[in-house]
């Protein structure tokens, strides 16, 4: 935190030079920027570490992600991997907590769900919706009619 | 046609002119009760009684009663005869109004029908004369009713309230009406317009002409908008001014539209630009709404067709007019006629709104009155 602090400080004071710069004072800013330099390379490092972590993180919540779309979409390609997958749920349930994400994502994709159904629905009630017209004009008799 | 059928009854005062028509034609007496029952000025209205006059003038052995206060009707038709009529249209409805039933009954008559109707040419309610030449004349050309003596003149122009107009309308009689086929109404071509104006100013249908005409052009380049300004007698009684618009297509189909100026003493003064821009716009929505026969005349349209030989008709319609659908309804229940309705959403070949096509068997009417000359 110190360190951040003192970078933060740093950078500051670079732009308040930067600022100041306009007035023509090359040298001062010069020096500053060396010493921010060596500060710098510190901090990466610390902040790599961080990354690292954040990797490791990212790499399960993937997997997971598609473990549920591919389950969701009924799809038996995914036999080989799915011992692997249920050893991935095992080991996630203590992420449960953080994936919440993840279930709110499936309820966003369930439009997906039986598309073919839904288009087969639509297309049964389009089509029960045109002959209304005849319907609507002579009434029900034509129903027995026809 | 006189035949003993058994009457078909109905109740209120809607319709009436549908009902009174397709009585005549098919020769079903009908009893229409309760008009205006409830009314605080029970019974017919005077144009209505109007109407029935003109019926009794072009028909012979009508059998008309109509109870005291007028709320009930009965009607048992007669033969269509024809000739030379004068009838004085009540000026409460324009002679469109009467005309329209006259346009369904002419073809059928004995002698070839020639009448002079007074009254009110243009109004705000009813199709004025002007649309009625251009569009319903054209669409009864399609079923073979044609000839030298097949016109519609206005002689005297009449506004509303004080009337005062003058048409001339003579048909030729025919045996049999050709089955259409109107199933393509093609693009629109040109287009033209009467704008009219009577006891004002002649500069009123030149202003209009401009409004019009500052919308139309950005669609189309042939636009010819008339000028009518009639003077001294044949200007009527009331002042007024309007403006008919008719679009043609490639395939003869004709959509009209109109507005006329408010009638004098009634509702606040129209301006001649704002006028001529709805009017303009109304042609457009007509037009989007498309179909071979325009809105005002698709129950003309769907009745010819009824009457025609025993083939089949089919004529492509924009939505249909709460009219017309009660007009087929009417229909089935005078002729048992049901049409097969088939609706088709605007694609790529058809623009606008929704498009129905409508088709049917002809009962194979025919004019025996003719025969017996």
């Amino acid at each position: 935190l110190v360190q951040t602090n003192g970078l933060s400080n740093s950078l500051n004071l670079e732009k308040a030079t930067l600022t100041t710069s306009d007035s023509g004072h090359c040298t001062a800013e010069e020096a500053f920027a060396s010493e921010d330099e060596t500060e710098e390379s510190s901090c990466l490092s610390t902040e790599d570490e961080d990354s690292e972590n954040e990797e490791v993180i990212r790499k399960k919540f993937p997997e997971s992600f598609q473990v549920a779309g591919g389950q969701r979409l009924g799809s038996e390609n995914l036999t080989d991997e799915t011992s692997d997958v249920e050893d991935l749920l095992k080991e996630e349930e203590d992420y449960k907590e953080e994936n919440n994400y993840s279930t709110e994502t499936s309820g966003a994709l369930k439009w997906k769900e039986d598309l073919s159904r839904k288009a087969a629905e639509a297309f049964l009630r389009q089509q029960q919706a045109t002959p209304n017209l005849r319907k609507l004009i002579y009434g029900t008799v034509t129903e027995d009619n026809e | 046609m006189a035949t003993q059928a058994h009457s078909l009854s109905y109740a209120g005062c809607n319709f009436l002119r549908q009902r009174l028509v397709l009585s005549t034609l098919s020769g079903r007496p009908v009893k229409i009760r309760k008009i205006r029952a409830r009314d605080d000025n029970p019974g017919l209205r005077d144009f209505e009684a109007s109407f029935i006059r003109l019926l009794d003038k072009i028909t012979n052995g009508s059998r008309i009663e109509i109870n005291q206060t007028g709320t009930t009707l009965y009607y048992q038709p007669g033969l269509l005869c024809g000739g030379s009529v004068e009838h004085d249209c009540n000026v409460l409805r324009s002679i469109g109004y009467y005309l329209e039933s006259l346009l369904c009954l002419a073809p059928f008559m004995k002698h070839p029908l020639r009448i002079v109707l007074r009254g009110v040419t243009n109004d705000q309610v009813d199709p004025s004369v002007d649309v009625l030449k251009a569009t319903a004349l054209p669409l009864l050309k399609q079923f073979g009713i044609d000839g030298e003596s097949f016109e519609l003149k206005v002689v005297r122009r009449g506004m509303p309230p004080g009337g005062g107009g003058e048409v001339l309308f003579s048909c030729p009689v025919r045996k049999v009406l050709k089955p259409v086929q109107l199933t393509d109404p093609g693009k629109i071509k040109r287009i033209r317009g009467i704008a009219y104006s009577v006891r004002v100013s002649p500069q009123m249908a030149n202003r209009i002409v401009d409004s019009a005409r500052s919308i139309l052009n950005k669609f189309i380049p042939d636009i010819y908008i008339y000028t009518d300004h009639m003077k001294g007698v044949s200007s009527g009684k009331s002042p007024g001014f309007g403006l008919s618009l008719v679009a043609e297509t490639t395939n003869g189909t004709f959509l009209g539209a109109e507005l006329a100026s408010n009638p004098q003493g009634q509702g606040a003064a129209v301006l001649p630009e704002d006028l001529g821009r709805n009017c303009a716009k109304l042609l457009l929505e007509e037009i989007y709404r498309g179909g071979c026969v325009d809105s005002t005349n698709q129950s003309l349209a769907l009745l010819l067709m009824t009457l025609g030989q025993q083939d089949v008709s089919k004529v492509l319609l924009g939505p249909l007019s709460p009219y017309t659908i009660e007009f087929l309804r009417h229909l089935k229940s005078f002729f048992q006629i049901m049409f097969k309705i088939e609706t088709k959403p605007c694609g790529e070949e058809l623009k606008g709104g929704d498009k129905v096509l409508m088709a049917c068997v002809g009962v194979g009417f025919s004019n025996l009155s003719k025969t017996l000359k």
